[in-house]
């Protein structure tokens, strides 16, 4: 199995590229900490991603649209500020201040409901569209073939489908989107200032460009800063969970002492990077602060020389529109720098599940040069030449073939990997063969459509797999009203209505995730009743009572003889009793079919069959 | 009997009281226990200077305004010198204010980061203190959970928490006598709308907190049918579940998708309702304000001083409704926490006073000796009556079918569960008696499941070296490598030894890791090497060249090796074959070869399977 794959999330360095002699802790770290923040605009991921948002673009283009409308609202009261000031109270205008303060009023509120239609169609939209992107991409691994899945752990396909699309989902929820609306303020802002007053506008905007500066650089390493403690919070908690798992492996070898080392190394980095975090962004946040009270001071510096000189250089209401523009003007970029990382790591998240969505392995793709009428005298399964292999393993059949008639029996015996479970697999096409052709009713199952081939068969597989619910659903799985009185006949004939009663609650017994309240027996129990309750055309029973303990097993042998009447099936076990009223057992030996015939007739032959006959009695008795 | 023996022996460590846990007191002193008060004692200091800093800034913060104040008043009265001066010291407060604000901030807030890191290293110090019976009682998730979110809340608490509630003290303090001294009406007026902060924050917090806590709670729920469904991928295909899986995680998808909408509708809410009250007062002052001025009750100085003081203590107030939400949370946290540091380890060190053992890591030979070893859960023997001996320098091979105590042996003769006093001896002294450090130095257990860490091929090979970056540890391990037959496989994958394994970098298959496992355990040249089926996972021919390791590896150090493989087994010095925790047999493998015992059925079915094997 040793595919090795590099991660996608390493990043974008050159492949060639070999890095200088590191230690191994350097690997490490680089290995963890590098790629996970990836570019901050890409055209094609966002050209990927505009399909999932296209159906609530109307909302999303509302949301645009509010944006210069929440920045007019804005704008606008300053102004205001001033007709109360210099109408209303300084030159008391009756009325002024009233209608003033009225008109401020309702701009408020209208500037408030403004932004939050703003903010919650962002967020709807992109909600919405990263429901759709989940199901989009649940919906395609549902579709993928078994070796697929062979190659990528569990693990790393949950986080596609959870992590990764909220990190792009953050996109819209964080305001990163948002951002431009800040943009298109701070424009309306300047314009508004020289409107009001150019001389004015000047003396202020003499301090913008250091303090531009100044914020734009303590924003920089507010954003490495920030950087930092996301690759640090995920390499801190990956590294506590390890050693969570192995702290057996820990104590074994004393190394308690080394790890804590190791860990309070990251421990320290990561307290340093929110160290240099809360340094800058207070840094950040008091600078503005300053600015915006030092400008103010310069304006009534200003105001009080013109004062002096009678000459009045602005009202003092406009002096307080200006105080007022300018401490709005640096409001946005406080936060601009958080907005940017996220923007950073939604983009890396896309990239991830793009990804994935385009590198396809359908499923049971239909081969239409191979479909066909089903044949009934055809025999139910015939393998013609058969050849498979897992990935680029070694062959697990080699040229087999293999014809099973209607209403037959087949037993399937061998030693672990001789092939026999891959007959079953093959059968119901979760694999495609390197060679040869597998034939059911006559057709080749790359020739049928495979929801209809694999509805021919019942199955019942060595580790019994349940799905969280009840017994009922567990039995009557896939259908949408459960036939209770046929769910309640197939659960007898397995015997599995005695353990039912013992619990108290029959069918309804509930069914943890895995059924991990029931036994592997009791499982393998539901897993045959399952397979009864679809009265299948075949029966695949695969190491089917291989956890039955023995006195269950001879109900369920009755009940799995009563089954097989009339019906074909192969039964694949390891325990010879549970294959001895076979019609044919056919004995597989490193990927070929070495005999067959009945149990009598392979016992004297002396042969493979013979052995692992023996085997099995070699152990157990005793 | 992997996982079914250490879940026995962890229910069994909770069970049956080690009578070291109970007797003697732990060797960690009593005060592991954290209280809000006690963190925030242990870093006075920073809070201290943080505090005195947030003083003197909200002090400057408040003159401001009344400097607005007298500015404006100079202006309207023409009197220019008097608005310039005022103009320039405001200027000056200015800095003044930021910088000790900047002060403050860092202080306070860096408080509750030290705070953190202090806890994050006392939690993994006392997990590695901790065994099987701890981890049953708490899973892996919920200790991470008490190691991320638990700990955010306890922060929280600390740096938000304390900044807010002193800077809310502060804040009242110092600008209401300022206020009331110009104006009581106008006070008055404006703090009006101020206990609807309160409440509105009040009425918001404990939404906001559950709702944030419903998000993860569905995105956790997603995230595990995902799981189940990709996991259980045969049955859904052999059912063509897929219709129905796909429903299932629609609603699940909706589930999450209202989760974080309805908290979206509550955040994107919050603020403007805020926003509106805070507006609210200002307007208050300028029209009530300006009606003063008007009747020559104040100055439009006044107004604007006003403004500015009602900024001031706009946000403290806002951030009280915060804090109570955020004391309760943080102290539960705490307590969840705490459940952590003050948990007891199954296996207990001796302690410095007791003297501990006279036995130096120079004396140590290696000889082991089990006498009449019992150990029980629910007064069920799983092991009874086990007794023999291994003299330093040989081996001994364990052999039993599964479920027989093998495992669990092995894990008691190394002391990696609570073994009983007085049953297991290392050159005679009591295991129990010897520090735990001396011990893992000097006797090694490789388990039968390898955990690899997710780091290179060459680090977790020399993990046991202490110093796995050293250039010479790293050639070693490359050695140790070359003797479990893995350099080959190694060669071929991307980075060679630094290529990275586990969960996101390579998969290794069953038998790489054994080997990796294995090679760690033969790199740590113990006194006394106990491996535990290290070949299960690894194929017939590569066994035989490893047992040759193994025996190179076992020449000059005590070898216990548990194993079902005969072939394994016969190149011991000595066999014992357990059965229901009972020693059933035991002799040299030719011995127990000439009996009629399981050794000799097993090592019959052995046989077969090879013949089986050879056929062609």
């Amino acid at each position: 199995m040793a595919t090795p794959y590099r991660d996608e999330t390493k990043g974008d360095k050159p492949a060639g590229e070999k890095p200088e002699a590191k230690t191994g802790a350097e690997v490490e770290k680089a290995f963890h900490e590098e790629g996970g923040l990836g570019k901050v605009y890409d055209a094609a991921l966002l050209k990927k991603l505009w399909p999932f948002v296209r159906p609530y673009r109307v909302a999303f283009f509302v949301s645009l649209a509010m944006m210069p409308l929440a920045s007019e609202l804005l704008v606008a009261q300053p102004r205001l500020m001033r007709a109360a000031i210099d109408d209303g109270i300084v030159r008391g205008v009756p009325g002024a201040l009233t209608r003033a303060a009225l008109a401020l009023a309702a701009l408020l509120v209208l500037e408030f409901a403004v932004r939050f239609v703003q903010m919650y169609s962002m967020q709807w939209v992109g909600q919405k569209s990263m429901a759709a992107l989940r199901e989009h991409t649940f919906s395609f691994l549902l579709k993928q073939r078994l070796a697929f899945f062979d190659r990528q752990p569990v693990g790393r396909l949950v986080t596609r489908v959870t992590n990764d699309v909220d990190a792009l989902g953050e996109l819209f929820a964080s305001g990163a989107v948002s951002a431009l609306g800040d943009v298109i303020t701070l424009v309306r802002i300047v314009v508004a200032m020289l409107v009001l007053s150019p001389k004015l506008s000047l003396f202020a905007f003499v301090a913008v460009p250091p303090l531009a500066l100044l914020v734009d650089r303590f924003r920089r390493r507010a954003r490495e800063a920030f950087r930092e403690i996301r690759t640090k919070t995920a390499r801190l908690n990956t590294y506590l969970g390890e050693q969570v798992a192995g702290v057996s492996v820990v104590q074994a070898y004393g190394q308690q002492e080394r790890c804590q080392r190791e860990f309070d190394e990251i421990n320290r980095a990561y307290r340093e990077a929110n160290h240099q975090s809360i340094r800058y962004d207070a840094l950040l946040f008091a600078v503005v602060e300053m600015f915006a009270t030092v400008c103010t001071a310069t304006l009534l510096f200003v105001g009080a020389r013109a004062a002096g000189a009678n000459t009045e250089a602005a009202t003092i209401g406009t002096l307080v529109a200006f105080v007022q523009y300018i401490s709005r003007f640096f409001e946005p970029l406080r936060e601009l720098s958080g907005k940017y990382t996220i923007l950073q790591s939604s983009m890396a998240g896309a990239e991830r599940i793009f990804q994935l969505l385009g590198n396809p392995e359908p499923d049971g793709e239909l081969d239409a040069s191979k479909s066909g009428k089903a044949d009934p005298s055809a025999p139910r399964i015939r393998f013609d030449r058969v050849t498979f292999s897992y990935g680029k393993g070694k062959d697990v059949l080699r040229a087999v073939d293999l014809v099973i008639h209607r209403g037959e029996t087949v037993a399937l015996v061998g030693a672990t990997g001789a092939g026999k479970s891959t007959v079953c697999s093959l059968v119901q096409r979760l694999y495609d063969v390197n060679d040869g052709a597998v034939l059911v009713d006559g057709v080749d199952v790359r020739g049928t459509r495979s929801d209809e081939l694999r509805a021919k068969f019942g199955v019942v597989p060595q580790d019994a797999y349940l799905f969280p619910g009840d017994v009922l659903t567990n039995i009557a799985v896939g259908t949408d009203t459960p036939d209770r009185a046929r769910a309640e006949r197939c659960a007898k004939d397995v015997g599995l209505d005695s353990v039912l009663s013992r619990r108290g609650r029959g069918l309804e017994t509930k069914v943890d995730e895995r059924g991990a309240n029931f036994s592997a027996g009791e499982r393998q129990l539901i897993a045959l009743a399952r397979a009864l309750y679809r009265a299948p055309e075949i029966l695949l029973l695969d190491e089917a009572t291989s956890s039955v303990d023995s006195e269950t097993e001879s109900i369920v042998q009755q009940a799995i003889e009563r089954a097989l009447e009339g019906r074909t099936a192969i039964v694949v076990a390891h325990r010879l009793s549970t294959i001895r009223n076979a019609d044919r057992i056919l004995v597989f030996h490193k990927g070929q079919i070495a005999e067959s015939g009945t149990h009598d007739e392979l016992l004297e032959k002396d042969g493979i069959y013979a052995r692992l006959h023996k085997l099995q009695f070699a152990v157990a008795a005793g | 009997m992997s996982v079914d023996s250490v879940e026995v022996a962890a229910t069994a460590a909770r069970k049956t009281n080690s009578p070291r846990a109970s007797e003697e007191p732990l060797p960690i002193a009593p005060d592991a226990r954290w209280t809000v008060t006690s963190l925030m004692r242990a870093h006075r200091r920073e809070f201290a200077i943080g505090s005195a800093f947030l003083v003197l800034s909200t002090t400057f913060a408040a003159l401001v305004p009344q400097l607005v104040r007298g500015a404006v008043n100079a202006i309207v009265t023409a009197r220019a010198d008097d608005g310039m001066r005022i103009a320039l010291t405001m200027m000056i407060v200015a800095v003044l204010a930021a910088m000790t604000r900047v002060t403050s901030r860092v202080w306070i807030f860096n408080g509750g980061r030290n705070i953190e890191y202090r806890l994050r290293g006392e939690i993994l110090a006392r997990l590695h203190t901790l065994g099987p019976a701890f981890f049953r009682g708490m899973s892996a998730g919920e200790v991470m959970s008490r190691a991320t979110n638990d700990l955010g809340q306890v922060r929280l608490l600390v740096g938000f928490g304390a900044l807010n509630v002193v800077n809310a003290v502060i804040a009242y303090s110092v600008n209401l006598p300022l206020m009331f001294a110009r104006s009581w009406k106008l006070t008055l007026a404006s703090l009006a709308p101020f206990p609807l902060f309160l409440v509105l924050t009040r009425f918001f917090a404990k939404p906001l907190f559950a709702r944030s806590r419903a998000t993860q709670d569905a995105i956790g729920a997603l995230s595990e049918s995902v799981q189940q469904t990709l996991a259980g991928m045969r049955v859904v295909r052999a059912y063509q579940l897929e219709g129905p899986e796909e429903k299932a995680f629609t609603k699940r998808s909706n589930d999450s998708l209202e989760a974080n909408l309805s908290l979206a509708r509550l955040r994107g809410s919050l603020w403007p309702i805020l926003g509106t009250s805070a507006a609210v007062a200002a307007l208050i002052v300028l029209w009530y304000g300006g009606s003063l001025v008007q009747r020559g009750e104040a100055t439009v100085g006044d107004i604007l001083a006003f403004q500015g003081h009602i900024a001031l203590v706009a946000w403290p107030t806002v951030a009280l409704g915060y804090i109570v939400s955020i004391l309760a949370r943080g102290k539960a946290s705490l307590e969840r926490i705490n459940e952590v540091l003050v948990a007891r380890p199954d296996v207990v060190d001796v302690a410095p006073s007791a003297g501990g053992s006279v036995l130096s890591a120079e004396e140590i030979r290696g000889g082991i000796r089990v006498d009449r070893l019992r150990y029980a859960v629910d007064g069920r023997a799983l092991l009874d009556g086990v007794t023999f001996s291994v003299p330093a320098g040989s081996s001994l091979a364990i052999v039993g079918k599964t479920g027989s105590g093998k495992s669990l042996l092995a894990q008691l003769v190394t002391r990696m569960l609570p073994t009983p006093d007085g049953a297991v001896f290392l050159d005679g002294h009591d295991i129990c008696s010897v520090p735990l450090a001396t011990l893992r130095a000097n006797v090694c257990l490789a388990q039968q499941e390898a955990f690899l860490f997710s780091s290179t091929i060459a680090r977790n090979i020399a993990f046991a070296t202490g110093d796995p970056d050293q250039a010479d540890n790293v050639r070693r391990a490359k050695e140790a490598a070359t003797e479990v037959q893995l350099a080959g496989e190694v060669a071929t994958m991307g980075d060679g030894f630094d290529t990275i394994v586990g969960e996101r970098g390579v998969q290794l298959s069953g038998g790489q890791k054994q080997r990796v496992s294995l090679a760690r355990a033969l790199l740590a040249a113990p006194k006394v090497l106990v491996l535990d089926d290290p070949l299960s996972a690894v194929d017939a021919r590569t066994e035989s060249l490893i047992l040759d390791a193994i025996d190179r590896a076992a020449s000059g150090r005590t070898l216990l090796l548990v194993t079902h493989r005969i072939a394994a087994a016969a190149r011991c010095d000595r066999v014992i074959v357990l059965e229901d925790g009972r020693v059933v047999e035991e002799g040299t493998p030719e011995e127990l070869l000439r009996g009629k015992g399981l050794y000799a059925r097993l090592a019959e079915h052995q046989r077969l399977e090879a013949e089986l094997e050879a056929m062609e």
